[in-house]
């Protein structure tokens, strides 16, 4: 069957807020220039927007702490009233958590604090800039995923979806749809983050050439309805310690979305070495500390997700453009530290990209040349002076968190420089980061309790409440390169996939017949959060995009 | 007329085929919600292609695959908000989206319905040339609505021949073959076009958009039309143009205790504490409590009212049909169930129940219709009626009920019946009530015509997800319903019970065997187990994806080892999906069943499943999610995987547990 091709003039891949904010300022701009009668030239503006997730938000989960100053920015006409925000911050404690106690830092930690900042259902604010896109005249088209880049002479020359009616192996059904093809000047990867395409192009034009590789961590949410008067209304907890250890990076935090609902979750660092940490386990550990039950006592669970959080900070910031491409948001990885906030910087890094592509389109010129001026003005910009003093944090913390709280120490006196001759940290990729199973004798992360099934629960019942689905006919979306590499993994390091995956796509299954251990993939359960693509010590997962529209549900997280 | 057209036909490989697929929008059934006046609100929720239509829509475009040039056309009836929806299907490869929309259509019953849907077909985009080809595919019913008549009711508006509830079709440039469902397996069918086909969701899957698609379906102009464009008199459509009307419409109140939550600390400890906990109550009985109390108190005796003065509509029309369905030689249980209600319909209103016998050697089965409540067998013998079909079956009952006039006739709601009914109502111009569950006499106050219509035929049916009870009634004889098989329990058999047989003999045009039966498959026979069985085991969709049964066979196996009589059913979504017959159906659509014990496994209590158990004597529910909506209708509950449970619960049964049952060889 033919392969329809479309022809656009930019096209963004992913309706998160990079790219809904790329596409709403970069269609003010186009506007704004050919409205002006001076203008003899008209610039295009067909501006194309694919979202995978089946509707806009359905895929977007953060915390969400966020400042609406850039708002302001990106839409100087609407109202601050207006803006979806659930509550302003009112409240903002940092815990420190024992496993039985919970002090309460007398102070914030640098860069930790919220002062003016508000509290959002980032799936909502996602669905009102989608509205506002719209009403801009941007086609955005949900429930269809870019899955394949197509690289011609060097260049990104367009991408296709997928195909669809195809079995397991791939064969065509008799329900079959061909792939699309979209051709487009320009190209804005706003993927989110680990966005698989993304990962493609930097790797196909090596665009990350001596950059520190991109470190992540990996955030499981849940949102709870809970008696009123358990936890307020715009309240903010961050907590650090419990159930982590003094070496491990990460936190949990609890946010007071309504006098009724929260939002709980708990992150940790990828780079955690033991194979059997579990980051769902550890937010079911926290749950039952004295402290979070008091909240939670009572209350209902929701909605469960999870997501992955680009931590590499600047140094492991990739090349951002190349010939008709520019990559914004979580797929660069804009992220500030330690407060975990990547919103604002996705909005801000998305409308220097608008900036640029509106030059590009006004000098007919989309090459790498003409769009590096998107990395030159990240340089003069207020994002490169909120990540430039933090560039060196992440990288203290990547051995112990008082060594850590040691060296960021020293990095707030040096200005962000720390022990170091170059004034530059590296870091590992988070799968090097893998202690042998025989040298845990056996523990295992967070110990084997049952779940309750009233304040803990198992993968398979918090997979339910993410709304997950995907069809079956289809073929996995996640390859596992070798079944010889999984064996072995199984064995160096007791397959740490079953552990690290907060949606149980990974089950290590043990054959009656012979003994053998084996994994059995289970791709219909999967979250879209890429902790396998990143995670898994062999390299051996690649993850892919499902059928457009297939995956969670988050609508409000 | 015809020879005319026949000598004007144009070259008919000029003339392209048309496929118009039938479309309905519906709103997600979790967000189902009823307005104050007993009608749908869809104004509120989140709507989607009804899942039937989709299946319909997909074997539309799987005609592109032989017919390269056809034209696929969608078609629906509905607020402007169906654009949706319409659009939808031009992404999926649809060329033309046509819609009918006029509030004055608001309130129309399926016998409106199917008459304007016809007319829209027909002045809109069918020409004028009868021997134009083209097909007309529909989804077997609406999740809302759920009466699977409009179909049939647009085929006799037509004047074309049809095929409901089919599960395959294949395409050949003359004709079609489909196999659709029947009674305990498939009829294979060969059709002339035109016709129209409504598609069961065994079919293939609805296709995905592609982004072509998509990008196109958003500049495509939807055909809108009103009913002055289509030629359609308001008075016929609409809440006062149709036959039949809501009478009203109650909650349905469940009476079961709360659920008590059986644990322990493995399965063989929960097993332990169930055997317990069952053989502390006393032999279950096959008394049904909920059943009488739901009915009870769902339906309230209506308060006299003489405000206006009372009619009798029926304009000497007297007498209860029934049509006795057959399968082989043997008479179908629904078609001896509703000789049930007919009885007491006719001796309250003082009449007599003919029962229509119509095959090729069935007169012998005349003898025990009467036996089990007829007063009157009317015999069509006839070689060429051996096998039901619809277009003979319809002529042959049509003249009958002309000769005789009845007031009321009744049809077992198999998928013969729930095609046959509307129609043959369409055809006589009276309404149908599909799948009730409880028929009386009633009277109907009419505040339009300042009237009480009495006496009628109170049609009652759960609607709206099995949350309400609706009472529908018509105004035109014969008043016309399906009732659902294995609700009304069979009469006992009187075998000197006098009564008349009578042979009639139809006029039958050849043209009412166009279409012809290639084959009849009646593989799965067991589905009649599923009325006498004590215990059911009914499993979900998990159990069919995780073991194709296998455990719930077996735990039905070690049961009748100790000579309990037990069988098996299935979800409307196990079935759905192809893991068990459709005569193992329990539910909504399917069959009701009321064994002494109901066992639940992974059923996740989807409330149109609940209605066709809720009246078994004991409920338990082994499910892994404690927040499943099975235990709000169980009188036991575990939580737990059935993989793990059922093991143990089959242990138990071979050492001798019956959940309190007798044995009974």
């Amino acid at each position: 069957m033919d392969i329809p091709i479309i022809e656009t003039d930019i096209l963004v891949i992913g309706g998160g807020s990079a790219g809904l904010s790329f596409a709403i300022h970069c269609a003010d701009l186009i506007r704004k220039h050919n409205e002006d009668p001076a203008v003899k030239i008209k610039i295009p503006d067909r501006i194309m927007l694919l979202e995978k997730g089946s509707s806009l938000g359905n895929h977007s989960l953060s915390g969400a702490v966020i400042n609406p100053e850039v708002f302001r920015e990106l839409l100087p006409e609407v109202k601050s009233e207006e803006y979806p925000f659930e509550t302003p911050v009112l409240e903002d404690d940092t815990m420190f958590l024992t496993k039985s106690s919970a002090i309460k830092l007398p102070f914030h930690p640098p860069y930790m604090s919220n002062q003016g900042n508000s509290i959002v259902i980032l799936g909502k604010l996602i669905r009102w800039l989608g509205e506002i896109a719209e009403k801009k005249g941007v086609q955005v088209f949900s429930g269809f995923s870019a899955q394949e880049l197509l690289i011609e002479g060097g260049k990104l020359a367009g991408i296709r979806t997928n195909a669809s009616g195809v079995d397991a192996d791939g064969k065509p059904l008799l329900n079959y749809q061909p792939p699309t093809e979209v051709r487009a000047k320009i190209f804005i990867m706003a993927e989110g983050t680990r966005g698989h395409l993304t990962r493609n192009l930097i790797q196909a034009l090596q665009l990350d050439k001596g950059c520190n590789p991109q470190v992540y961590s990996l955030g499981v949410k849940e949102v709870w309805e809970i008696p009123q008067g358990a936890f307020n209304k715009g309240r903010v907890v961050h907590s650090l310690g419990y159930p982590l250890n003094f070496d491990q990076f990460g936190g949990g935090f609890i946010y007071g979305l309504s006098d009724t609902m929260i939002a709980l979750g708990y992150v940790a660092g990828l780079d955690i070495k033991d194979p059997t940490f579990d980051t769902h386990r550890a937010l079911q550990v926290y749950k039952k500390h004295p402290f979070v039950q008091g909240i939670i006592k009572n209350g209902k669970l929701i909605r469960y997700g999870a997501k992955t959080i680009p931590e590499g900070g600047l140094f492991a910031l990739p090349q951002l453009y190349h010939d008709g491409v520019m990559i914004i948001g979580d797929s660069a990885g804009f992220l500030a530290m330690p407060s975990l906030k990547g919103v604002h910087l996705s909005i801000r890094s998305a409308m220097l990209a608008a900036r640029a592509a509106m030059e590009a389109l006004k000098n007919k010129d989309y090459s790498c040349a003409q769009l590096s001026a998107y990395e030159k003005s990240f340089k003069d910009s207020s994002v490169y002076r909120e990540l430039y003093p933090v560039r060196n944090f992440r990288q203290a913390f990547k051995d112990n968190l008082i060594l850590g709280a040691l060296q960021f120490g020293t990095q707030l006196v040096t200005g962000g420089r720390g022990f170091s001759f170059s004034g530059r940290l590296t870091m590992n990729e988070d799968r090097a980061h893998c202690q042998k199973i025989e040298e845990l004798h056996g523990k295992v992360f967070g110990g084997n309790e049952p779940f309750d099934k009233c304040a803990t629960f198992d993968k398979e019942t918090e997979i339910f409440f993410s709304g997950t689905k995907h069809d079956e006919e289809q073929p996995s979306h996640i390859h596992v390169q070798s079944v010889e590499k999984c064996a072995t993994c199984i064995e160096t390091y007791g397959g740490p996939c079953q552990y690290f995956c907060p949606a149980q796509v990974f089950e290590i299954s043990t054959d009656s017949k012979t003994g053998k251990k084996g994994l059995k993939l289970h791709p219909s359960n999967c979250v879209h959060c890429k902790t396998c693509d990143i995670k898994d010590p062999y390299r051996n997962v690649i993850w892919e995009t499902p059928y457009g529209g297939d995956g969670p549900e988050y609508e409000n997280m | 007329m015809a020879a005319m057209a026949r000598n004007m036909r144009i070259c008919e490989d000029c003339m392209g085929l048309k496929v118009i697929s039938l479309m309905k929008q519906v709103p997600l059934t979790s967000q189902m919600r009823m307005g104050a006046d007993g009608l749908m609100d869809r104004t509120k929720v989140k709507s989607i292609i009804n899942v039937d239509c989709c299946f319909g829509l997909e074997q539309g475009l799987q005609i592109k695959r032989s017919v390269a040039d056809v034209e696929l056309i969608v078609v629906s009836m509905g607020p402007p908000s169906f654009e949706q929806s319409l659009r939808q299907a031009v992404s999926l490869g649809y060329d033309r989206a046509v819609l009918l929309s006029d509030r004055r259509l608001g309130g129309s019953d399926t016998f409106s319905t199917g008459m304007a849907i016809a007319k829209l077909l027909q002045s809109q985009i069918l020409s004028q040339n009868p021997d134009d080809k083209f097909i007309v595919f529909a989804g077997r019913q609406t999740s809302d609505g759920d009466t699977a008549h409009v179909p049939s009711q647009v085929a006799e508006n037509l004047s074309i021949p049809q095929v409901t509830f089919a599960v395959s079709i294949d395409y050949s440039p003359t004709h079609l073959v489909v196999k659709r469902m029947i009674e305990g397996g498939y009829q294979t069918l060969k059709v002339p076009m035109p016709c129209v086909i409504s598609v069961a969701p065994t079919a293939i899957h609805m296709r995905r958009s592609t982004l072509a698609g998509a990008i196109k379906s958003r500049k495509v102009q939807i055909q809108t039309y009103t009913l002055d464009q289509i030629g359609v008199d308001p008075a016929q459509v609409g809440l006062n143009g149709s036959p039949t009307s809501v009478a009203k419409v109650v909650n349905i109140v469940h009476n079961r205790p709360a659920v008590t939550m059986v644990d322990g600390c493995n399965t063989d400890d929960i097993s332990s504490h169930l055997v317990k906990l069952l053989d502390a109550t006393e032999t279950l009985h096959a008394v049904s409590k909920g059943r009488s109390e739901a009915s009870a108190a769902a339906v309230p005796e209506a308060p006299k009212q003489d405000k206006y003065p009372r009619a009798d509509f029926r304009n000497g029309a007297s007498g209860i049909f029934t049509w006795a369905e057959v399968h082989g030689s043997e008479l179908v249980r629904s078609s001896v169930e509703i000789l049930n209600p007919a009885r007491k319909l006719a001796d309250e209103l003082k009449t007599k129940v003919t029962t229509l016998l119509i095959g090729h050697n069935v007169k012998g089965l005349a003898a025990r219709l009467i036996a089990l409540g007829a007063d009157e067998v009317i015999v069509v013998d006839e070689p060429r009626l051996k096998e039901y079909s619809i277009l003979p079956f319809t002529s042959v009952i049509e003249q009958i009920v002309r000769e005789r006039r009845p007031e009321i006739a009744l049809f077992g709601a198999t998928t013969s019946g729930r095609e046959l009914a509307p129609r043959l109502g369409s055809r006589l111009g009276s309404g149908v009530t599909a799948d009730c569950t409880i028929l009386k006499v009633g009277e109907y106050v009419n505040n339009f015509s300042k009237t009480i219509w009495a006496p009628c035929l109170e049609a009652i049916r759960p609607t709206y997800g099995e949350s309400k009870l609706a009472t529908i009634v018509g105004f035109r004889c014969p008043q016309m319903a399906t009732a659902r098989p294995g609700t009304f329990e069979r009469l006992k058999a009187d075998n000197t019970r006098q009564g008349k047989i009578t042979e009639f003999s139809p006029v039958l045009n050849d043209s009412v065997f166009c279409v012809e039966i290639l084959g009849i498959d009646r593989k799965e026979g067991g589905d009649q187990g599923l009325f006498t069985a004590d215990v059911i085991i009914a499993g979900g969709r998990p159990c069919g994806e995780i073991d194709d049964f296998k455990l719930i066979k077996e735990l039905v196996a070690a049961l009748e080892e100790k000579g309990i009589n037990a069988a098996w059913g299935a979800t409307r979504q196990a079935v759905d999906h192809g893991y068990a017959p459709y005569s193992r159906q329990i539910g909504q659509t399917g069959k009701t069943v009321r064994p002494k014990v109901y066992i639940a496994v992974a059923v996740s209590g989807a409330i149109q499943h609940v209605s066709g158990m809720k009246e078994s004597g004991k409920i338990i529910a082994i499910n892994q999610d404690q927040h499943s909506n099975i235990y709000s209708c169980a009188d036991y509950g575990i939580v737990g995987q059935y993989q793990e449970m059922l093991p143990a619960l089959i242990k138990k049964v071979r050492s001798g547990f019956t959940f309190g049952l007798k044995a009974v060889k």
